[in-house]
């Protein structure tokens, strides 16, 4: 008979012996190489990381892989990250070099500290979930792919965060990265009154609906779509599989920027939309893939030293990066919904 | 107002009386529950916790967690 | 039988960057579900929608989640497929692992499963992609018996997690990896019997860096803090003098303009109660600045993304805590109890937290979880005059001051 409730794996198992003795005495960092972390205790003991990329969607294989490197480079202990890399704990320090020699042999991705691009946190897409607008994985392999020069350097302004949701749910706080990648609908939910009938309780599927564009239909035993009112985001389709959102000819991608989660120098903020929608051309996301380049380089070659996406646009200006960044600008980048009065310019002051 | 969560066995007349409720629903959330057979919100979720452990009650996703008896409501297609 | 040749798949196998495809590929050599996952995929990939079908029951007993429901929409087509569920287990506080655990992880998914894993979850759990109901329960049973525990899914508290905090961090105001493990052990039947109106969230960050992004994305964000005023290490500083500008790189970017540099006696010096903790300086100058002695967490309520309301950012409810695992973090639970009370009773069916308080009123929140206003918990007061006066605290008897009757 299973245990229940047991709850996780004790941590203080899985910490190396460097990290018991300097739990919670570490003094400062340093960042020696792209990939390489430094972190010195008080006791003067040193603990390097080498933060390896990974897909975040990998086989068993790929963990006993890791496993051998850490076995034979740290004593058997490594760490995952917040943003899905690999980092491998190395205390000798003797053993640092040739881990990375290894790591440089097998092909695997050392980087993304400091002010460099990290992995892209992102979420299931075509490979897992139920209500995708476009996929997850491969938009991110796409981009990273195209942005690995700026994966194992650290020539950007600051650091860059990037997040993919592949629909409004947004698992994975897409909604405050330096550059979010969103998978949007853009046309009705199709109604299936079959599936609704045999099932699909009405009023919870009215009560769905964020602008109320969803009526009971009580002669048909199902519901009425007002199409002028919805605003495609999905919700009544994950409440009933009849509401069917999927459309594989307008599905597609908007491209939101300036959101952060650290407190430092300015508050956190929401990534807000640049461009509103990019086309699904998979396998490779070409237009995604260069719209996003395109704004990187414009930060690269405009920001002040240390100024993340969204800092480096609110000191120069939204009105003007759009001119800088020669993106059309249009009714859709205007907010009509619930909370959209505070992004309305209350004030004669702004730039062309 | 108590905000302290039941803890320890739970009351067998609470127990009885949450498996009498789902007998005539199709299925419901615990609060609902609670309210219609007059007991604590804290008092039927520990209920629930002794009775999904017998076997006798289950836990249903559809778009937010419902219990019902165990087996009566099937997989939505 | 279905077509084998992946195309539209090969071509990103192509690229510096690590490719799930090829991982797919390698899960696929022992497991059948694995290669047709790739067919799938290559289905989406030509008529670029997904083939997966809502969640139906699935699970263990005596839980109420813990694995997620997935079907193919042509079950005939793909049969290795046809129920192809996602286990998440909870994860060790920072991801930190030995080897020997996850060789453990892989070896019984190795046996169950379709050997495809998420190193991690979102919200932080493992999570092991694909195995057929059948399996559920003796999956569970092995993975207990090797000492782990299923995560939470559905309308209950999801798994927690936590930045690595004092394990390898200068900056951890409060021990983030013991608060996880003891705070996610203390509710493990709100994490693994859904009773609440939907999930609700809790992420551990250690300082206001918020590298598990708590304040975008828990409903309940946990950002270590300090009360009095930030440590500077004067040597330090003037190592620092020679080799970066100060005053650009620090004393400039401060957002209060609190920090000032004396470039004659390479001093730095602070105005401690004009200071906002935003991390900026130490960030630059961890070797010569550092948190302040009085060290806890500010907490904050309400966090969650776009759907349906729009996204939300936690906003402060404490704005200073003592996170001590010497009182079992006693406070902090107490708390959260009277929070989720209150949101269970006044929330609606699918309402995060944040979206009960903002449809209800912050001030009925408070009195609620019985917690007193303080100016931290907003930018700026109210702009207009619509106060919702207590009417049992006001003289209502209907006597005007004059005496006469109203």
């Amino acid at each position: 008979m299973a245990i229940l409730d047991q709850g996780p794996p004790h941590y203080k198992k899985m910490l190396p012996p460097i990290v018991q003795e300097n739990y919670g005495k570490w003094k400062y960092h340093e960042i020696p190489s792209p990939g390489v972390l430094k972190h010195v205790g008080e006791s003067g003991a040193a603990l390097y990381s080498v933060r390896v990329g990974t897909p975040r969607l990998v086989s068993i294989d790929f963990i006993r892989d890791v496993c051998v490197i850490a076995d034979e480079y740290c004593d058997g202990f490594l760490r995952w990250t917040t943003r899905n890399n690999v980092e491998f704990l190395v205390s000798d320090e003797a053993k640092l070099k040739p881990l990375l020699e290894k790591l440089e042999a097998e092909g695997y991705s050392v980087g993304g500290t400091g002010r460099s691009v990290s992995n892209i946190v992102h979420t299931q897409g075509w490979v897992h979930c139920h209500t995708p607008a476009t996929d997850a994985s491969g938009v991110v392999k796409a981009v990273m792919d195209d942005l690995y020069e700026y994966f194992n350097t650290m020539k950007l302004p600051a650091k860059l965060k990037m997040g993919l949701a592949c629909c409004l749910n947004m698992c994975g706080a897409a909604h405050c990265s330096d550059i979010a990648i969103v998978g949007v609908h853009r046309t009705p939910p199709r109604i299936n009154h079959e599936v609704i009938r045999k099932g699909t309780e009405i009023p919870s599927l009215v009560a769905s609906c964020p602008t109320g564009a969803i009526r009971p239909d009580p002669k048909n035993k199902s519901v009425i779509v007002n199409e002028d009112k919805c605003m495609y985001c999905g919700n009544c389709y994950t409440m009933s599989p009849a509401m069917e959102i999927y459309d594989p000819k307008n599905d597609g991608i908007a491209i939101l920027i300036g959101g952060k989660t650290s407190n430092a120098r300015t508050s956190p903020s929401f990534s807000r939309m640049v461009i509103p929608f990019l086309p699904n051309t998979a396998p490779r996301w070409p237009e995604t893939t260069e719209a996003i380049r395109k704004i990187i380089e414009l930060w690269i070659a405009n920001a002040n030293d240390g100024e993340r996406v969204g800092e480096w646009v609110e000191r120069i200006g939204w009105e003007r990066f759009f001119t800088l960044a020669e993106l059309p600008f249009s009714d859709m980048l205007i907010d009509d919904y619930i909370f959209s009065r505070e992004t309305f310019r209350t004030s004669a002051q702004f730039k062309y | 107002m108590v905000f302290k969560m039941a803890r320890g066995p739970a009351d067998p007349e609470v127990k009885a009386k949450v498996l009498e409720y789902l007998g005539k629903v199709q299925k419901a959330k615990s609060r609902d529950v609670a309210v219609a057979i007059g007991a604590s919100k804290s008092d039927v979720d520990n209920a629930v916790k002794e009775l999904t452990a017998e076997d006798l009650v289950e836990y249903l996703y559809i778009t937010t967690t419902f219990i019902c008896l165990k087996g009566k409501v099937q997989t939505p297609d | 039988m279905t077509e084998k040749n992946t195309p539209l798949l090969d071509e990103l196998e192509k690229g510096k960057w690590p490719s799930f495809v090829t991982e797919i590929k390698r899960a696929a050599v022992k497991s059948e579900a694995a290669g047709e996952l790739l067919q799938v995929l290559e289905r989406s990939y030509k008529e670029r929608r997904g083939h997966w079908k809502h969640g139906g029951i699935v699970g263990v007993r005596g839980y109420g989640g813990g694995v997620i429901g997935r079907y193919v929409d042509e079950p005939q087509t793909y049969p290795n497929v046809a129920e192809f569920h996602t286990v998440r287990l909870l994860q060790p506080s920072g991801w930190f692992y030995n080897t020997k655990t996850l060789r453990t992880v892989c070896d019984i998914w190795e046996k169950y499963g379709s050997g495809l894993t998420n190193m991690h979850g979102s919200t932080g759990d493992i999570i092991l992609l694909g195995c057929k109901t059948e399996h559920i329960q003796p999956i569970f049973d092995e993975f207990s018996d090797a000492g782990f525990d299923l995560g939470g899914s559905g309308s209950c508290l999801r798994t927690p997690n936590c930045c690595v905090g004092p394990g390898r961090c200068e900056h951890a105001c409060y021990d983030t990896l013991e608060a996880c493990y003891n705070i996610t052990n203390e509710f493990m039947d709100e994490l693994h019997r859904p009773m609440w109106p939907y999930k609700s969230k809790i992420k551990f960050s250690g300082c206001a860096n918020d590298c598990t992004s708590s304040i975008a994305r828990s409903d309940c964000s946990v950002i270590g803090t300090w009360r009095d005023t930030l440590r500077i290490d004067q040597e330090a500083v003037k190592e620092y003098a020679a080799k970066i500008n100060i005053k650009a790189a620090v004393c400039d970017k401060c957002p209060t303009s609190c920090l000032t540099f004396n470039a004659e006696t390479q001093e730095l010096s602070v105005v401690g109660e004009d200071c906002t903790r935003c991390m900026h300086c130490i960030n630059v100058m961890p070797k010569a600045i550092q948190p302040g002695k009085e060290k806890g967490a500010t907490i904050l309520i309400g966090g969650k993304s776009t759907i349906v309301q729009s996204a939300f950012m936690s906003w402060v409810i404490v704005p200073f805590m003592k996170m001590e695992a010497e009182d079992d973090f006693a406070e902090f639970k107490d708390l959260m109890r009277r929070i989720w009370e209150w949101w269970d009773e006044h929330g609606k069916s699918r309402e995060r937290i944040g979206e009960t308080i903002y449809r209800l009123g912050m001030t009925k929140f408070l009195n609620g979880i019985e917690v007193a206003p303080v100016p931290q918990m907003v930018f700026r007061p109210r702009a207009n005059p619509y106060v919702f006066w207590n009417q049992d605290d006001l003289d209502r008897s209907g006597t005007a001051l004059d005496g006469s009757k109203l």
